[in-house]
């Protein structure tokens, strides 16, 4: 992964403000999605609220909140 | 508003909400202008295609660096979205990553960077013509997207290494600045 292309790009975003900026919002979106197919998946594994809570570091209320909606299993 | 365009600056606008409506957008962004431009059989289309900005190129480079998942940024961070996609879909099927969004039907707004731009085309005539009743072509649109200074079309643009000077240059247009 680690290839020279990659270390040209990453030293170029290291001091580019608006390319790092960018990428963070890009990761937090990048995050939420892979969060919702996690937990979409855990669930229909069985797992409750609390174990996904749990296995992600935050309060079952939040992630209840977060994921329950529009989720029959509710 | 549109009285004073050319039947294909008004097409241009007509396009633009096409294109917004293909790409799930809520709003008709300037890039979308862009977009519609190069299709364009007038000088606006012309001058754009002619510095190898054609569809395929301006929509490629849009949704790489437009979309909510900025491919580029992650990119420079060291992440390959791609590898990232295929091991969501490989796991989860196809378009796991990309939940479908309904296509909007209806109206799509204009941003408000679109309806400066559509302002500034009007300022781009005035600015050339002492005729009167000239009337707004789409190469003023082009100049009129790119006076806005569009972050999106400023990357679009950085992206297929053409300036936005060049392209005004071409429209005879080069006390825009």
């Amino acid at each position: 992964m680690a290839g020279p292309t990659t270390d040209v790009t990453t030293a170029a975003a290291a001091d580019d403000p608006a390319i790092g900026l960018r990428a963070i919002r890009a990761l937090r979106e990048l995050a939420d999605r892979l969060e919702t197919l996690q937990v979409g998946n855990a669930r229909g594994r069985g797992w409750s609220w609390q174990q996904i809570a749990d296995a992600l570091g935050v309060t079952r209320q939040a992630v209840h909140k977060k994921h329950a909606r529009g989720r029959k299993d509710d | 508003m549109f009285e004073r365009f050319t039947q294909e600056a008004r097409r241009v606008v007509v396009v633009a909400q096409e294109e917004a409506r293909e790409l799930r957008a809520e709003q008709i962004e300037p890039v979308h202008l862009l977009l519609a431009l190069t299709g364009d059989p007038g000088r606006g289309g012309a001058v754009l295609r002619s510095c190898g900005l054609d569809h395929a190129a301006v929509r490629s480079a849009a949704t790489r660096a437009g979309g909510p998942l900025d491919a580029d940024a992650l990119a420079a961070v060291g992440i390959d979205l791609e590898r990232v996609r295929a091991a969501a879909e490989a796991a989860f099927g196809p378009g796991a990553l990309d939940p479908s969004r309904p296509e909007p039907s209806g109206h799509i707004p204009f941003a408000d960077g679109s309806k400066r731009a559509l302002e500034e085309s009007l300022r781009a005539l005035l600015r050339r013509g002492r005729r009167r009743g000239g009337a707004i072509d789409s190469g003023h649109v082009l100049l009129g997207v790119l006076a806005v200074a569009d972050p999106l079309v400023g990357r679009v643009l950085l992206d297929q290494e053409v300036s936005p000077g060049t392209l005004e240059e071409k429209l005879g247009d080069s006390s825009a600045a």
